[in-house]
């Protein structure tokens, strides 16, 4: 890589002004990415066809920010190629940059990856940000120590199936208000101590989920055994089977290297790694953070699961049957029907990223997209105080959903992320009726199974379905199936 | 040529005509960095701090400063020497992410006892969890036990330590094995009362092992003869034997026949110098700082070795025998000799003095701080000779970038710490000046003077063996892993120039945002690993089975 090259490729991104002085003084031919420099034809084989500057869209009006939201869903369907930067033979699937030990003679493989050519080759039931089938399920490895594992056995990675997408960008919103309460509530417990000169508790509560208590000691010390379902920093992290990731914008990241060795500029770029191609492809910069902002804007604007409302008046009846039952044997204890959302402005980047996702402080003005704006967010049903009631049937906590008398949902043996491999986030329900098969592996064909096989947390809810008469269990199974994904 | 660049736009100015091939003496020389340059903002007036170093010849050495928390709220607190001028100790008020607060408090100490103070180091010799402080005092060293609210004792004649009537200039210590209470190693430079002095009359360092199991008490000394004029010293496991040694830099300017050296320290013998029979190679430079970080991470460590001209950099030649302590200098190949100003007109030989190694950008990787300034008007040496800030990267190369990140002043550096002051995760760096005030710098990271804009991720680590001797863990290694990476930072007392510190151990994650952390204990066995999320003050007790999280004030 020469010099001018790298200062080419360091200095692209607009996160900081000495950076972009210096390509500006510097260098008197704009900046562009190599995917983006040959000429275009209409029969290209590559998707990432145009730059979408980040400033470009930051305070944009609606019709720019549809124009965003569009690339991101021809980015999320299209099908990546080298041109893209489709390729790590240098770096393996880890989240953090890491280097291959050794070459790999399959780019691509189902286990260790690459393992797809496109987003929506997995999340596609039904229909493209939708959920998966078995067959594209995932092999979640760090990719430290095993990064070519190929095989499935379960020491070297846990198999997972594709989530679905639809109501992602409120259960972004929720995380970020869950996380600022809870946070909020830190400040204050440990102001209390210092104040007071003697320990205090706080038992953290936020949206009607507790999560446990802290205990701040008046040296500003805080003990974070009590905590139950949430990291020990408190932030909400909403995504993935196991619920460890924070955004939309730090699991694309992930996902665009992990799956398809497209690596973006803000994890995997020069000022982190030292070189603009840390993959070893031969394309630089592969993916600018205005390109992963409209793959974040299309998915955040994914519209909400709903209740199906065409029901036939057998299954109507059933279902709201069901409803009130699923509510009485306690799933609704963590399957919450609805959660109260103050601000349905979704801001990108997110005010909760650290360093390798980009940040707030890394721009002049995110990209604002307010989701009451958008058609589906016009029907929400708001409460008394006015906040979005969003129907995703769950709490955005995380519980121990496995015990020996019921392993399938736990039937991993790495843990993710620090979270113990028989620990969860609690599934959102809505849209189930759509996302079939179930269970974290994709390997529960009915419904009646992956309820079965809650145990841990949910034991006692469990044996209450078991106990419920035939026509009861079906009336909840009913009701489930009213949930579906917008088609 | 002394002109100051003080605007960070000016900076700015100033590199792109450094990246655009300028007229520059300096242009064919630069490197680009490609890791993140953190801009620091010089605000010791506005803190609060306004102090010099002063005094004439014999405090044209020291300057030093020790950084640790003597009021027990964990900020890092200052202790600062005056030379001629009374040392001054000041609280640290700053809260988290603000501006730099400090408060001048009286030392405790009388108007002779606080003059003609060189340097200091921190330590709780006496294991009661209050830090203390070895004081390198000018004809009579002191052992200051910390009282508390940043208030010390001489404690002197309660230790039965003999302080000196020698010129003092570095310090270290070191619990060694089995001992309830440090070994403190204090190395001197010229014999003032030698025939013929200065030249050639170097004064024998110290060592004091201390002389009872039940009380710090130090009656008797061991003389580590020859002394060549030493102006850094620091117990280091160089070799990975879990048996430090005494690695000792002298300065040639005033020794004859002498050379830089390691003292082996086996245990219940008198120490003993490595000769080139052990292996130990002829080096003769202007010593003045050691550094000392491994970085390869191969559990020998390396030692940066600051002098007037070229640092050097070695590391272990893996060529020779590695149970021998042969070194290779590296600092060319790495780009770290910073022999000369890297900026300026003055192109004359650089004088190097505190160094140490620290992440101040947060991208994982270590970055070397060097303390610059003539000695005091010698001609033939860089009269402009701003400090050093070279950025590590990822091709294991160090990129300068000092006037850049807004720390390239025309004052004469010696002593430095370089601690976060204000807690947010990026470092701070306080610097001692001769005959200039103070400089203050605090790490705004990627943002200007209005605006904080954090870097790479980080974690800030403090380890403690409560209810045992040496309860601050001098000796132990922390292991910090992130990914496949993995980072360690040894803690000890000495090195530097005249200068200490104590306290969290700093560490830059780059784009992970959590890590595995590990810790060797003093007496050499690991803990399990800790598992902690990035951007948080950790602490760990020996025997925790979990860390302790610790969140810093946000009001006084």
């Amino acid at each position: 890589m020469s010099t001018q090259k790298s200062l080419l490729r360091v200095f692209s991104g607009r996160t900081s002004v000495l950076p972009i002085a210096l390509a500006a003084l510097a260098f008197s031919t704009p900046v562009m990415a190599d995917n983006m420099k040959a000429a275009n034809h209409p029969w290209d084989e590559h998707v990432l066809t145009k730059d979408m500057p980040f400033s470009d869209y930051a305070g944009a009006d609606s019709d720019a920010l549809q124009s965003l939201i569009d690339f991101g869903e021809t980015l999320f369907s299209g099908k990546f190629t080298p041109k893209d930067g489709v390729g790590r033979p240098d770096a393996t699937q880890a989240i953090v940059p890491t280097k291959r030990r050794r070459p790999t003679n399959l780019a691509f493989q189902r286990l260790a990856g690459m393992d797809a050519n496109s987003c929506a080759s997995c999340h596609n039931s039904p229909v493209a940000g939708g959920a998966g089938d078995f067959t594209a399920n995932v092999f979640v490895s760090e990719g430290f120590e095993s990064a070519d594992f190929d095989t499935i056995d379960p020491q070297f990675s846990n198999e997972r199936g594709t989530n679905a997408l639809f109501g992602a960008g409120l259960v972004e919103l929720l995380a970020r208000e869950m996380t600022a309460d809870l946070q909020a509530q830190r400040r204050s417990v440990l102001k209390e101590a210092r104040a007071s000169g003697a320990d205090a508790k706080q038992e953290l509560s936020t949206k009607g989920i507790t999560f446990g208590s802290l205990t701040a000691h008046p040296d500003g010390t805080l003990d974070v055994a009590g905590l139950e379902g949430v990291d020990d920093d408190l932030i909400i992290r909403p995504f993935g089977q196991k619920g460890v990731f924070a955004s939309l914008r730090q699991f694309t990241v992930n996902a665009l290297n992990q799956h398809h060795g497209i690596q973006a500029s803000e994890r995997f770029g020069a000022r982190w790694t030292g070189t603009d191609d840390f993959d070893g492809d031969d394309v630089s910069d592969e993916i600018s953070t205005g390109q992963v902002s409209a793959l974040v804007a299309w998915q955040a604007t994914l519209a909400p699961p709903q209740r199906r409302e065409d029901l036939p008046k057998e299954w109507a009846e059933a279902a709201s049957t069901g409803e009130k039952l699923f509510s009485d044997i306690g799933c609704a204890s963590c399957h919450r029907p609805t959660l109260p959302l103050e601000s349905s402005v979704f801001l990108d980047p997110s005010p909760v990223e650290n360093a390798g996702t980009l940040r707030t402080s890394e721009v002049d003005a995110p990209i604002t997209i307010d989701l009451a704006e958008t058609p589906w967010g016009k029907s929400l049903e708001r409460d008394a105080e006015g906040r979005l009631l969003v129907p995703l049937f769950g709490d955005l906590k995380r519980h121990r959903i496995a015990d020996a008398a019921r392993p399938t949902l736990g039937n991993e043996l790495l843990g993710q992320r620090f979270v113990a491999r028989d620990v969860f986030i609690t599934a959102e329900l809505w849209g189930i009726g759509s996302t079939s098969p179930y269970g974290h592996r994709g390997d529960l064909t009915t419904l009646h199974e992956v309820i079965d096989a809650h145990g841990g947390a949910a034991t006692d809810s469990r044996k209450a379905y078991s106990d419920l008469d035939e026509a009861q269990r079906q009336s909840i199974i009913a009701f489930l199936r009213s949930l579906e994904i917008p088609q | 040529m002394t002109r100051m660049i003080t605007n960070p736009r000016a900076h700015l100015v100033a590199a792109l005509f450094l990246l655009g091939a300028t007229t520059s003496s300096h242009s064919q020389e630069r490197a680009t960095t490609l890791a993140p340059v953190p801009v620091f903002v010089e605000e010791a007036a506005a803190a609060g701090i306004d102090h010099q170093y002063k005094g004439a010849w014999e405090f044209f050495v020291g300057g030093g400063v020790a950084v640790f928390d003597c009021n027990a709220d964990r900020r890092p607190d200052l202790f600062i020497a005056g030379g001629e001028a009374p040392a001054a100790v000041y609280k640290n008020r700053s809260l988290v992410g603000s501006a730099l607060s400090f408060q001048r408090l009286p030392s405790g100490l009388s108007d002779r006892l606080e003059t003609k103070i060189l340097g200091a180091y921190p330590l709780d010799f006496d294991n009661d969890g209050i830090m203390d402080l070895a004081v390198l005092r000018l004809g009579q060293n002191i052992l200051l036990r910390g009282k508390g609210e940043c208030r010390f004792e001489n404690a002197n004649r309660d230790l039965a330590f003999d302080g000196g009537r020698e010129w003092t200039t570095a310090f270290s210590a070191l619990w060694e094995e089995e001992q309830a209470f440090p070994t403190l190693a204090f190395g001197n430079y010229v014999d003032r009362s030698a025939p013929g002095s200065p030249w050639g009359t170097c004064h024998d360092n110290f060592l004091f092992r201390p002389t009872s199991s039940d009380k710090a008490e130090y009656s008797d000394a061991t003389r580590l003869s020859p002394g060549y004029c030493s102006l850094s010293i620091l117990f280091t496991d160089w070799n990975r034997s879990g048996s430090p040694s005494l690695r000792v830099s002298n300065d040639r300017h005033y020794y004859r026949g002498g050379e830089e050296q390691l003292w082996a320290l086996p245990k219940d013998r008198p120490p003993k110098p490595y000769r080139r029979s052990d292996g130990w190679r002829h080096l003769k430079i202007w010593g003045m700082g050691i550094a000392s970080i491994d970085l390869n991470v191969d559990g020998y460590p390396e030692y940066a070795l600051t002098s007037m001209g070229d640092t050097k950099l070695q590391m272990l030649d893996d060529e020779a025998d590695e149970t021998l302590p042969i070194y290779r200098d590296i600092a060319f190949e790495r780009g770290v000799t910073a022999h000369r100003p890297y900026t300026g007109e003055d192109i004359r030989p650089s004088t190097g003095w505190h160094s140490d190694f620290q992440d101040v950008n947060n991208d994982g990787l270590w970055d070397l701080f060097i303390a610059k300034g003539n000695v005091e008007a010698m001609p033939d040496f860089a009269s402009f000779d701003p400090d050093n800030l070279l950025l590590g990267q990822w091709d294991e190369s160090f990129v300068e970038v000092g006037d850049i990140a807004g720390i390239g002043l025309d004052r004469r550096g010696r002593g430095a710490g370089i601690a976060d002051f204000n807690m947010d995760g990026l470092v701070d760096m306080v610097v001692v000046n001769r005959e200039s005030p103070v400089s203050l710098f605090r790490n705004i990271g990627a943002g200007d003077k209005n605006t904080v804009k954090p870097l790479g991720n980080w974690l800030a680590v403090e380890i403690k063996q409560p209810g045992q001797a040496n309860g601050n863990a001098v000796g132990a290694k922390v292991s910090v892993k992130v990914g496949n990476r993995t980072v360690v930072r040894d803690v000890q007392v000495g090195a530097g120039h005249a200068s200490g510190q104590a306290g969290f151990l700093h560490f830059g994650l780059g784009v992970s945002e959590r890590a595995n952390v590990r810790v060797r204990w003093p007496d050499g066995s690991w803990s399990h690993s800790y598992r902690v999320f990035a951007n948080n003050h950790v602490l760990i007790n020996r025997g925790d089975e979990k860390v302790r999280l610790w969140y810093p004030p946000s009001e006084n």
